[in-house]
């Protein structure tokens, strides 16, 4: 069992702007699941995609199971054996699970392509690693669990040797990764290899036989049995230093109830997408919301800050019925942090001085009835820019030249300079790094305890249950559950979030908990 | 002169059929992720090509064949400047259109020593006798009427049809199209199913373009697409990107093509103004028709790296 | 961490101004290229070129004439190209400001010059940021594509003004196919004695410095800019995408349309069919190769008025048709937006410590 199965050797690979992989070495036994951990950005992934062939290396040599290989596109890698399963799926909503599956080796006549075939193969596979699946369903209507799961059938169903599964668990309740941890187990035991990359270190420590860790383009750590480990050793190798995630302060005590959400329901083309939400939010008060994506987050978000007019329900800012647009909502003082950076929260092509009025563009701080107050926008621009730590040559750099934790503290600037009653957060640390988590979580935890009232919305279980005092879940457009932090557990939360209910709990007619 | 409904079926699929031909190049196309946009390029170089060999060899057919290969040609440099110099697609489109626009007219005075129309060239005149189809009445005397090009876009509707939902190949077509970077993922040589997509586009509108030249007329006027190019890719959206929907968007608009004609003969109405009406057709298409209708989600997109 | 930015600021202007450049050469030859292959001389084309656009004072005079309109039409496309919007209508919009011109300054109600020449101008503009409004208005209500609906739009102006000039419009017993002369009162001052050239090209300066700041320094400028790099964030921030649509789409209009404003109380005097040979399309490549900068409109309409003055010439002695010059506009069109063609400026930055930052985003764009 000494064999290795993935020898990648003084690996470099270097962007226009950045050295992304920096002379590194990467070893993984056969038939071992291997974490490659690291910060986002470290370059896990990149050092991934050029042994997947998807990105091309300036030096370094790559052998397979001891052959010395040289993948020039992801089909070399394939017919090596190698799978991949990419962070963000690489699948076709409108069509099937057989045909995302089969799709570039169908093994059938070239001029002529029977579905039924397809899916007869496809569900062979499904039955050898006892995945739950329906390989004729469209994968449009598949939930994220069982996307990924179709993600790995790809992988098996072209015969890899060896699979890498980037991030798997970001976007999974616990209960998911649960049964993705079996299949991976199962996987071992049938003498694959598994590389999985993450940041979730008690996840790394959970699965994997030993870890590597990288950290600014460079191998820090390489092939430690995990035995040797810990989640605190992976951190420090991680970062570079010790952090402190876990540590929180709850609110002391709540002010008056600010926003108040009544009744509220959504619906779009394909129906109900909120079903009539009731929330609080008090001054002084995070609400956290947690849930997997595509349970309705987006339309909350939206119906909150104007972008979606609800069909029946009231918005309440301290009594006051919210109508309207964004404009209306921005008004009044509700402050958005978009779940989107790059796409609502940020204009990439122009400068942090021209994003860091926008959404308060009739503010008459920025400017008059027809022209901008040029000096006033530089000076505020100079003044955040200073305040939230944002690392950037001049008012004048473009968005686009910014990590993606100076962005998120452009968007968190601009609006938190504004005061707001309410914030509306959303992912407010989705991609960026470490250090600028922790600052983003203590500017929020510093406005809470300034009075804000907070709505955060977060994908990240861990976030919501660190930063929120009330936390609620939201499943199917219903809010499910609604306690004071910290009295549900991980698992409860997860069982929630899955099916909208604790185990053994009956579920009415309506949809709504006993 | 009278109005008979005869001839307006007749009309309707003459006027049609360079836009059934264009419109199943341009399902390749758009189903491969390609906007297509430089359809009217390709048919425009298609007809000046036709003409072109028509003139020299009095040969119809390799007139033709000129005309697949010139419209192929052009398909295949649209598809290298998006694809290989990653040029955006509506960009090339505008460019490559104002090129063939302005190189056709310089040719015209090279080749011809004219600039508005070439001279008259041997045509397509021969409309196609099918054996019994012709002797049913009425149906008959219709498609006694049609040229052959008529059979050929009906021959292409069922080949794309088959090819892109029922063979290997047109599935992968379709998975280029939806998520590009999905089905580089799976070695499917992405670029490589984009410019075969480009050539039978190029090459379907290129006939088409002939069709124009060849056989509408007998001979290359200046600017003689007339914006038709653009008008199958509004067709094709209105027919969702699927080949008998297109045909059927492209016979409503054929009709309306006729309509106009036929108008234009029975009352008397400024030409000019009767001749608005495709274009009005196809802005109203564009404003109410599609207002749902969703192109392939890889559109434009190439695979990330 | 400030200095490898500004220089890769400093960069990215240069590659600009170079990917503009090098694009004209590469049209340049290529279009010296065809010539060859159709067994005309290409060195004495561009000598002909040369001469007739800045060979003598009269050469040049007739450069400025076609630098005049494609100023406009340039800055119409830019404009709309700010708010993300391809107009390729310019050239109908135009032929509708030169309409609605040509109507206006044939009014004979003893109007003064100060009054009549403004509201002949006034008229045109509208007619044809109107014109142009039908586009943004079916974009913002109706999400109708604006590059099509603008083309189509084309064709019906076309044939709309050829009837107008063919039938109603058309003066007892003129032989043309054009409009009843323009008044005296309406006409633009000639810079030089029974010349083209008129005070609209200081008409066509003063514009494209007010565009520059109208985007640059104004809340309307701001919203459109926002709109065009970012349609969801602006909708995001409370930006009316449907107004900033609608309104870019008028100025544009009018903006094309001063372009046919310009010949109409200008060069020729009355609406004659068939006057634009292609001014509209031209403002595509005035603009691209100004990179979007309204300030290098005026240059860069210089270069292509230069190069279609002088293909005016060549078509007299070398029966190489003016449409050459289209030719050459189209290359430069589709060399200019190939992106990172010249990218002989590099932008590298050895070491990464400087600029974690930048590995991060490179990850997360994947």
């Amino acid at each position: 069992m000494c064999q290795y199965d993935i020898e990648m050797t003084h690996i470099t690979k270097q962007y226009p702007l950045v050295l992304a992989v920096d002379d590194v070495s990467f070893r993984v036994r056969r038939g071992e699941v291997h974490a490659l951990v690291g910060e986002n950005g470290a370059g896990k992934t990149t050092l991934m995609k050029i042994l997947y062939g998807m990105t091309s290396k300036n030096g370094g040599e790559i052998a397979i199971g001891g052959k010395p290989v040289n993948f020039k596109k992801p089909g070399d890698a394939i017919a090596a054996g190698i799978g991949m399963v990419h962070q963000h799926f690489q699948l076709t909503p409108v069509l099937t699970v057989a045909e995302n599956v089969v799709v570039g080796e169908e093994r059938q006549s070239w001029w002529n392509f029977n579905r039924k075939k397809a899916i007869d193969a496809v569900d062979e596979i499904i039955r050898e690693y006892g995945f739950k699946i329906d390989a004729g369903r469209r994968v449009g209507d598949l939930s994220v669990g069982e996307q990924q799961r179709v993600e790995i059938i790809k992988a098996l169903y072209r015969g890899a040797q060896i699979l890498i599964l980037d991030e798997p668990t970001a976007v999974l309740t616990p209960q998911e990764v649960d049964e993705l941890f079996k299949v991976i187990d199962r996987m071992r035991s049938l003498g694959k290899t598994v590389v999985i990359i993450t940041h979730k270190l008690k996840e790394a420590m959970a699965i994997s036989d030993s870890a590597s860790v990288m950290r600014d383009g460079k191998m820090v750590k390489a092939g430690v049995p995990i035995a040797q480990c810990s989640t605190d050793l992976l951190a420090k190798w991680m970062v570079g230093r010790d952090i402190e995630l876990d540590s929180t302060r709850r609110a002391q005590q709540f002010g008056e109830t600010v926003l108040e959400v009544k009744g509220l329901c959504c619906r779009d083309r394909h129906g109900p997408v909120l079903k009539d939400i009731n929330l609080r939010i008090r001054a002084g008060e995070i609400l956290g919301i947690a849930g997997v994506e595509g349970n309705g987050q987006t339309e909350l978000i939206e119906a909150l800050t104007g972008l979606r007019t609800p069909e029946s329900g009231q918005v309440l800012l301290r009594g006051e019925p919210l109508t309207g647009g964004p404009l209306q909502f921005l008004q009044k003082g509700v402050g958005h942090v978009p779940e989107d950076r790059l796409a609502r929260g940020l204009i990439k092509d122009l400068n942090i001085r021209e994003n860091l009025i926008l959404g308060y563009q009739w503010s008459d701080r920025f400017a008059g009835r027809f022209f901008l107050k040029m000096n006033d926008i530089t000076a505020f621009s100079r003044k955040v820019i200073d305040e939230y730590r944002i690392k950037a040559p001049s008012e004048k750099a473009l968005i686009s030249a910014l990590s993606g934790g100076n962005q998120q503290k452009v968007i968190i600037g601009r609006v938190f300079e504004e005061n707001p009653q309410v914030i509306i957060v959303a992912q407010p640390t989705r991609g960026v790094d470490i250090g600028a988590m922790e600052y983003i979580h203590e500017v929020l935890l510093n406005l809470r305890d300034a009075g804000a009232a907070i709505l955060l919305i977060s994908a990240d279980l861990d976030e919501v249950r660190r930063l929120s005092d009330t936390l609620a879940v939201l499943y199917e457009g219903e809010i499910v559950t609604e306690t004071p932090a910290d009295t549900l557990s991980e698992q409860e939360i997860g069982m929630y979030m899955l099916s909208g209910k604790m185990d053994g709990e009956e579920v009415l007619a309506d949809g709504k908990t006993a | 002169m009278g109005f008979s409904v005869v001839s307006l079926i007749v009309s309707t699929l003459r006027m049609s059929i360079p836009l059934l031909i264009a419109g199943m190049g341009a399902v390749y196309a758009s189903r491969s992720g390609m906007m297509a946009m430089g359809v009217e390029s390709m048919m425009l170089f298609g007809a000046f090509g036709g003409v072109f060999t028509s003139y020299f060899t009095g040969n119809v057919l390799l007139g033709f064949l000129t005309g697949m290969v010139c419209g192929a040609a052009v398909g295949l440099l649209f598809g290298l400047l998006t694809v290989r110099f990653r040029l955006n697609q509506v960009i090339a489109g505008v460019g490559l259109n104002l090129f063939m626009g302005a190189i056709t007219t310089v040719l015209m005075e090279v080749v011809w020593k004219s600039s508005g129309n070439s001279p008259q060239v041997a045509s397509l005149t021969q409309a196609v006798r099918v054996p019994l189809l012709a002797d049913i009445p009425v149906v008959g005397t219709i498609f006694s009427s049609l040229s052959i090009n008529f059979y050929i876009a009906l021959v292409l509707l069922v080949i794309t049809q088959y090819v892109v939902f029922h063979t290997p190949f047109g599935l992968r077509l379709r998975m280029v199209g939806e998520n590009p970077t999905a089905a580089n993922t799976l070695g499917i040589p992405v670029r490589g199913y984009k410019y075969t997509a480009m050539l039978i586009c190029g090459g379907c509108a290129g006939l088409a373009g002939a069709y124009l030249s060849l056989d509408q007329l007998n001979m290359f006027v200046q600017e003689m697409t007339a914006g038709r190019g653009f008008i199958v890719l509004v067709m094709m959206a209105l027919g969702k990107y699927t080949p008998v929907g297109t045909v059927l968007a492209a016979l409503l608009f054929g009709f309306a093509d006729a309509l106009q004609i036929n108008l234009q003969q029975a009352f008397d109405v400024p030409s000019q103004l009767v001749q608005m009406m495709p274009y009005i057709v196809t802005i109203l298409v564009l404003t109410f028709g599609i207002k749902h209708v969703k192109g392939p989600a890889g559109t434009g997109k190439l695979p990330e790296e | 961490m400030g200095k490898p930015l500004n220089r890769s600021k400093l960069a990215h202007s240069a590659n600009t101004a170079i990917q503009s450049v090098g694009a004209l050469l590469i049209a340049l030859i290529l279009g010296a290229v065809i010539l060859l292959l159709t067994g005309a001389n290409p060195l004495g084309a561009y000598g002909a070129i040369l001469k007739g656009s800045v060979g003598s004072v009269s050469a040049f005079i007739n450069t400025l004439v076609q630098t005049t309109p494609l100023m406009f039409t340039g800055l119409s496309y830019l404009f709309a190209a700010k708010a993300g919007l391809v107009n390729l209508g310019m050239e109908g919009q135009m032929l509708c400001g030169a309409m609605g011109a040509a109507v206006a300054g044939a009014w004979n109600l003893g109007l003064p010059k100060f009054i009549h020449l403004p509201l002949a101008i006034l008229v045109g503009v509208l007619a044809g940021g109107l014109y142009g409004l039908i586009a943004g208005l079916l974009k913002a209500k109706f999400g109708a594509n604006e590059y099509i609906v603008t083309l189509m739009l084309n064709y019906v102006a076309t044939l709309l003004m050829s009837y107008l000039a063919n039938g109603p419009l058309r003066p007892e017993g003129e032989i043309n196919v054009a409009t009843a002369p323009v008044l005296e009162t309406a006409q633009f001052t000639k810079l030089v004695k029974n010349r083209g050239l008129t005070a609209a090209l200081f008409i066509a300066v003063t514009l494209s410095v007010l565009v520059h700041f109208f985007l640059d320094r104004t809340k309307p400028g701001y919203e459109i800019r926002a709109v065009g790099r970012g349609r969801l964030a602006s909708e995001t921030a409370g930006i009316n995408i449907a107004r900033t649509t609608m309104l870019t789409m008028f100025i544009s209009g009018g903006l094309a349309a001063m372009a046919g404003v310009s010949m109409v109380l200008g060069v020729n005097g009355r609406y004659i069919e068939g006057f634009s040979p292609g001014y509209g399309f031209n403002g595509i490549a005035v603009s691209s190769l100004a990179s979007g900068n309204p300030l290098m409109v005026g240059v860069s309409a210089l270069i292509f008025g230069a190069l279609r003055a002088g293909a005016m010439v060549l078509n007299m002695t070398q029966r190489i048709r003016p449409e050459f010059a289209d030719m050459i506009q189209a290359l430069v069109v589709i060399f200019v937006a190939m992106p990172a063609l010249f990218q002989v400026v590099k932008t590298r930055a050895k070491k990464p410590e400087t600029e974690p930052a930048k590995a991060a985003e490179k990850k997360e764009a994947n």
